[in-house]
């Protein structure tokens, strides 16, 4: 033992300084988690190593990001956040407070929505924005489509990870949580195509973190379904936001607390009414090419 | 400069319908108290409250001038907060100086270099300073135990806050920790809770016994010890007279309670027979008195 006992105040930055070291330390922890690195390697694998160009429907491919960076990213930083739990008699009385770890968990999720991004790029590189493959769709709607369906999810999965680990202590709700979106969207979309002209039908389509626009059907052709795929990322982006503050809330006391809670009531309504603007915006009944 | 101290003023904690603390009235300034008392005394409570880990259900706990209940004192509060707790689980994958360094990181330690020096440093006052890249799962409940009180040591916090700190640590370790502690206690308020009475002995110039949530003693380790001198004496028998007697190594019966004796042989009490006198119901008064007499 060399040590010698050093007293004085250490040599810290209170305060802000810390965000941005504990957003790396735990982007950090985030990379080298295996569940991300299956997902990263999975999504690389099927867009770059193993791409199908003679593809004949795009709702094939587009899915993977959402179900590799959203929902294993899901997984990973639903881990990631449960993962200090034990510890939290420590790390519950450091000058960090709960709400401020929560949201440098939250910033990892950055890491997944630019894989998403780079896989959007790729995407669009396989399949162009000009191809039949979208059906009747615009070039912007089919942007509009690609994003929710490829980078929003990459993004969104990992905050609802966070979410769900700041408040349930069940070890699987993650993987529980995501059979029970796979099943979902899964349910509305064979609902949509037996009832393609329901605005009911429609509504619950896009009641998902994920919803498909198009279809191909057995003809050959491309059914584009109603609904605006520009105000379905307005919805996703708005759930996003209630995942962010849903998880900063657990801790999170006096005014802190009063503004969060304040901040989903507006969260609340604002994907409400993008919900029912989805719903109701885009072709008003399915189109095919 | 005026010194640091923490007060407590009739503080009590229930949980549900158990009372764990009640009407405690307590100053504490830099130096070692130790905190002694039965399974369910308090001892734990007392000491998450002093961590802000938990609040008081009634009267007002003060550290270091600021106010526990106030978010913004709380933070001040816990930037200047070592705290061990009783058990501590560590993150999977975790070696014992990525954990130290990730608590350092939540100390506000911000500068990598400067984290990084200090991490080290208490590591190698715990003596872990050869193993920390081992992984902390794979690691005996000893060195687990000295990873857990190497972050409450994080920068000399002037206080210190260690629920039973020595439990599973060897004997030798266990010296070099109370050194360690007697250091800091210079210029930090160091509390401890332990069922170890000879490391209260051994370090610290303060004891306060709890039992059922309430002060049962408070003072000198000198004075309790005190209490209980002529109170101690072996015999080939367990005495009747006794309030507790045990066979020791020698064959002979350590005998210490009852009325203080004159036709017995006597030994010197330790702390752990003063304690046990005190929680054998002998009232401190009473023995105090005796003592004086």
């Amino acid at each position: 033992m060399t040590s010698t006992l050093a007293f004085g105040p250490p040599a810290t930055s209170p305060g802000r300084a810390t965000f941005p070291a504990l957003a790396i330390r735990e982007t950090r922890r985030l990379v080298l988690n295996p569940v991300f690195l299956a997902a990263v390697a999975f999504i690389a694998f099927a867009l770059w190593a193993g791409p199908d160009a003679g593809q004949t429907e795009i709702d094939t491919s587009n899915p993977y990001a959402a179900i590799s960076l959203g929902g294993f990213g899901m997984m990973a930083t639903y881990w990631l956040t449960r993962s200090m739990r034990a510890s939290e008699p420590v790390v519950g009385v450091t000058p960090v407070t709960q709400p401020a770890r929560t949201a440098a968990l939250c910033a990892v999720a950055l890491v997944p929505f630019a894989c998403g991004c780079l896989a959007l790029l790729r995407f669009v590189q396989l399949t162009p924005v000009s191809s039949p493959l979208y059906g009747p769709f615009s070039p912007s709607a089919r942007v509009a489509v690609l994003v929710g369906q490829i980078v929003v999810p990459a993004l969104g999965g990992p905050l609802l990870g966070v979410a769900l680990g700041r408040w349930v202590r069940f070890p699987g709700a993650a993987f529980v949580l995501f059979l029970l979106i796979y099943g979902w969207v899964s349910l509305v979309t064979i609902l949509s195509m037996s009832h393609a002209n329901s605005a009911l039908v429609a509504v619950l389509r896009l009641f998902a973190p994920f919803a498909f626009f198009t279809l191909h059907s057995d003809a050959g052709g491309v059914t584009a379904w109603r609904g605006s795929p520009w105000f379905f990322i307005g919805w996703q982006l708005a759930l996003c936001a209630i995942a962010v503050l849903v998880a900063l809330l657990r801790g999170a006391e006096g005014r802190t607390r009063s503004r969060i809670i304040r901040a989903l009531g507006v969260a609340g309504v604002a994907a409400l009414i993008l919900l029912v603007l989805a719903a109701l915006g885009g072709f008003t009944h399915p189109l095919t090419a | 400069m005026a010194t640091a101290s923490i007060s407590l003023r009739d503080v009590g904690r229930t949980f549900g319908a158990t009372r764990a603390l009640a009407g405690v009235d307590l100053d504490l300034k830099p130096g070692v108290t130790g905190l002694l008392g039965p399974n369910g005394a308090g001892k734990t409570t007392l000491l998450r409250l002093l961590a802000t880990a938990l609040p008081p259900s009634q009267g007002k706990v003060n550290v270091l001038g600021l106010d526990p209940e106030v978010p913004a004192e709380r933070t001040g509060i816990r930037r200047q907060l070592g705290y061990q707790p009783q058990e501590v689980g560590f993150p999977r994958g975790f070696t014992a100086f990525a954990f130290v360094d990730y608590i350092a990181l939540l100390k506000e330690w911000t500068q990598p270099a400067a984290r990084h020096a200090e991490v080290r440093r208490v590591l190698d006052l715990v003596g872990l300073s050869d193993l920390g890249a081992k992984r902390i799962r794979a690691m005996s409940g000893g060195q687990r135990r000295r990873v857990s009180l190497a972050q409450a040591l994080l920068g000399s916090p002037p206080v210190l806050i260690l629920d039973e700190p020595t439990t599973g640590v060897d004997p030798e370790q266990r010296v070099t920790l109370r050194t360690v502690l007697a250091e800091l206690a210079r210029t930090s308020i160091v509390v401890l809770s332990t069922h170890q009475t000879e490391d209260v002995a051994a370090l610290c110039e303060r004891v306060i016994v709890l039992d059922r949530g309430q002060v049962r003693y408070d003072g000198p380790v000198t004075d309790l010890t005190g209490q209980a001198a002529g109170r101690v004496w072996l015999a080939d028998e367990p005495d009747p007279a006794a309030s507790v007697s045990w066979r020791t190594g020698t064959g002979r019966y350590r005998n210490v309670g009852g009325r203080v004796r004159g036709d017995v042989e006597h030994v010197e009490p330790s702390l752990e027979d003063a304690y046990l006198l005190l929680r054998g119901g002998s009232p401190q008064t009473e023995a105090a008195e005796e003592v004086a007499s």
